[in-house]
């Protein structure tokens, strides 16, 4: 009973996982500019990434076609979702903050910029 | 699947280095999460270690990258 609740939870994670990744792939190619495809790289790798691990985990803990395997897969799963989870945006923070400094893209719709005001980019 | 498929287009045409290193990051750490679903499916325990090795790499390459564009070298 509690193996059928699992699973079918971890189903439903899987597929809000795919969902969210196929927005944030629209969003990645939509936006115009690297500041803001950092919001569709965030959906993509929280919601499209953490998860579906997770629920990965629960499918496992709750299927016993894997045998006494079962626990290791889980297990293996939850130590991917928590490095993701503290993983992903520490680097996209690293490489959002490398961009900035080194001036690489301009702050396109920009309405104050206190570290560097000649990377704002105002509108009109 | 259609994910992958955007994802490698911003890749390769990002206008800068930025951008291309942000959607290899999305979509390896989405790489990591689909070998797990694929672990399950096909009843593989071995391919769980492949995610992790996967999750780490990829943060390295991040923090190579933004350090190389801020101070122009990548240092020890």
């Amino acid at each position: 009973m509690i193996e059928d609740v699992l699973v079918i939870i971890g189903m439903i994670m899987i597929g809000v996982g795919a969902v969210a990744d196929l927005i944030a792939a629209i969003g990645m190619n939509r936006f115009k500019n690297f500041y803001l495809r950092l919001h569709a790289a965030t959906i993509g790798t929280i919601w499209g990434a953490f998860v579906p691990l997770v629920g990965a985990a629960l499918v496992a803990t709750g299927c016993y076609c894997l045998g006494s395997y079962r626990w290791f897969v889980a297990g293996g799963a939850i130590v991917t979702a928590f490095l993701v989870l503290i993983l992903a945006p520490a680097g996209s923070h690293a490489l959002a903050r490398a961009t900035h400094r080194s001036g690489l893209v301009k702050v396109e719709p920009c309405v104050v910029d206190h570290l560097n005001e000649e990377m704002c980019v105002k509108e009109g | 699947m259609v994910a992958f498929v955007l994802y490698i287009i911003r890749a390769l045409k990002g206008p800068t280095i930025s951008d291309q290193v942000l959607a290899i990051d999305a979509m390896s750490y989405d790489l990591a999460a689909f070998l797990v679903v694929l672990s399950i499916f096909f009843r593989e325990p071995i391919l769980i270690g492949t995610a992790v090795v996967l999750a780490l790499w990829i943060y390295a390459l991040d923090i190579y990258v933004a350090k190389y564009l801020e101070k122009k070298e990548v240092g020890e």
